[in-house]
């Protein structure tokens, strides 16, 4: 890179030169290295790593393989006795996002810079919606399940604190991230903080929260679809006491029946979304 | 009505007929939803004083003698996460290349995209529990898991971020003769990959919380150890649990925030002391987010 250096010219007129191409060899070396230590260390099993081991996809292909055949052959028959479960998981659903998007207005609002001059209760919130985002739902469920007792409970109360997470940091993050002219404006009229959120913001920032309230709906039915495996009420309960059968033919049917209704509310809130938005 | 009368000034107010009906209907089925669940309801004025009771319980006194093993497994389920990540992004980036409406022909793009739909459709716990059948109760079987659940998101990802790159480097690359490939290659490649690295890190992170989840079901990992201590239940060490997980969660976050804001924004701009990604704007990026 010297001789380059002290071989160019001083610009005098046409003769320019171009200055030489950065070196980024080593750095992209060492990003590779360490990638690649990071991934050598996930693989060793003798310090708690993952086990890779294709060669067990192979061998233990045919334990598997009559089972996912049955997969492929759902049983029908069986559907009627899913409605049930599948109503009780589509009630959770929208219930827990229901009083979920209620209590997140206000702390949504608790959450972003633009609507809480305070600095301090804004970081308490923050650090505790964090620490609840932090716990994946299925812990909540596993834990709750043992609280509570078996039931929809746990459930609902899964669903809640997850939705009530998502909503609070997205939303308030968007608030944070735009321009609140309007908000300047409430305060030269001598508005609260309260009377600006309440009459300026809350209409500004409604199609963020219809979004992400229909978006926890979406997440619901995905998620209380399997609350049940631990025993939070739902279809998941029946999916996987079927599994335990090793009756795979009902299982399949409970598995597209999830994604039909999956898709089916995906859709919805789709065009939902694009009325309200 | 002479044009005095200030009524005749402003316009008249519209309908709000069906938005009210629109509501009223919305809040029926609520009522009928919650009506109809299977809950005491008594039961929920219990549950404050639960959590009191159950929360003093794992949280006064953590157990931390088992500590050394809740981080073992923490890293088995770390590890996961990122073989899992490794496992989606090596296939998602190809296959969503290739479903990408500037890249591949109609009769590829959209099987891809149908694929990716359904993938998406079905929870990474099923598809965890389908795999069990053959790999077995092994944190391999948790991996793989993710990397194939991932690949509906991911792919979905991928395909909207090559769509998103601006069409000038692919017009002057096709000028000067290039076919796809090159195209891809050389306007596609270089105008996504920040992004596209950025996404993997993200499923990275997605999949450090469903790591965890997938113990839960026999995957191993600290998910496995969590339900163990919850069925004994030894509320203290489940507490130690729940602190580890939180805690490693967050500064896994953190650490790879970081790193992705440091791929996306360049140097420099280190400072900036936003927590999480920004606010996109595209709403189908934002929609699967959190996954």
């Amino acid at each position: 890179m010297t001789a380059t250096r002290t071989d160019a010219k001083p610009p005098s007129g046409t003769d320019w030169q171009l200055p030489p191409r950065p070196s980024t060899r080593l750095r992209t070396a060492l990003i590779i290295g360490a990638v690649a230590a990071f991934t050598i260390a996930t693989c060793l099993p003798a310090i708690g790593g993952v086990q890779l081991d294709f060669g067990a996809l192979v061998s233990h292909w045919d334990n598997g393989s009559g089972l996912l055949l049955q997969l492929f052959q759902p049983d029908f028959a069986f559907l009627p006795r899913t409605v049930q479960p599948m109503l009780e998981t589509l009630q959770m659903a929208l219930v827990g996002a229901v009083a979920a998007a209620l209590l997140s207005v206000p702390l949504t609002l608790w959450a972003a810079a633009p609507t809480n001059p305070n600095g301090l209760s804004r970081r308490i919130l923050r650090a505790i919606v964090n620490v609840i985002r932090a716990v994946p739902d299925l812990v909540y469920a596993t834990i709750l399940v043992a609280m509570v007792g078996v039931g929809a409970l746990p459930g609902l109360l899964t669903l809640f604190l997850f939705d009530l997470g998502i909503i609070v940091k997205l939303v308030s993050e968007a608030i944070d991230s735009a321009d609140h002219p309007y908000i300047e404006a409430g305060k030269a009229a001598g508005g609260t903080q309260t009377q600006i959120n309440r009459v300026t913001v809350l209409p500004q920032v409604w199609p963020l929260f219809a979004n992400q309230w229909l978006y926890t709906l979406e997440l619901n039915v995905r998620i209380s679809a399997i609350l049940g495996i631990v025993g939070a009420g739902g279809i998941g309960r029946l999916l996987d006491e079927r599994r335990a059968f090793y009756a795979y033919d009902d299982v399949s049917v409970i598995v597209l029946e999830i994604l039909v209704v999956v898709v089916l509310i995906e859709v919805a809130s789709n065009l939902l979304r694009r009325r309200l938005v | 009505m002479t044009a005095n009368d200030p009524n005749t000034l402003l316009p008249r107010r519209p309908s709000r007929l069906v938005p009210t009906l629109a509501a009223v209907a919305v809040g029926i089925v609520v009522i009928a939803a919650t009506a109809g669940l299977p809950i005491d309801w008594r039961d929920l004025g219990t549950v404050p004083a639960q959590l009191v009771h159950f929360g003093g319980l794992m949280f006064e006194s953590p157990n931390w003698e088992k500590l050394p093993r809740a981080l073992t497994e923490m890293w088995r389920s770390i590890s996961m996460a990122w073989i899992g990540a490794i496992l989606c992004v090596l296939v998602s980036i190809p296959l969503g290349m290739l479903a990408a409406g500037s890249v591949g022909p109609v009769w590829v793009r959209l099987p891809l995209r149908g694929v990716f739909a359904v993938i998406r459709a079905v929870p990474e716990v099923i598809i965890a529990l389908i795999l069990l059948t053959i790999t077995g109760l092994t944190p391999f079987t948790g991996a793989l898991a993710l990397g194939i659940a991932g690949i509906g998101t991911q792919g979905k990802w991928v395909y909207e971020t090559i769509e998103s790159v601006q069409e000038g480097a692919s017009e002057a690359v096709r000028a000067a003769g290039g076919g796809t490939a090159e195209v891809t290659r050389w306007a596609l490649w270089p105008a996504a990959a920040p992004a596209l690295l950025s996404l993997a890190l993200y499923r990275f992170e997605i999949n450090i919380r469903t790591s965890a989840v997938l113990g839960l079901v026999g995957a191993g990992g600290i998910g496995s150890m969590l339900a163990n201590y919850t069925n004994y239940r030894q509320w203290d060490t489940v507490g130690m649990l729940l602190i580890v997980v939180v805690v490693v969660t967050m500064t896994m976050d953190a650490i790879s925030g970081a790193i992705r804001r440091r791929i996306t924004r360049g140097p420099g701009i280190a400072r900036t002391t936003r927590t999480a990604l920004p606010a996109r704007t595209t709403r189908s990026r934002n929609v699967d987010r959190v996954r």
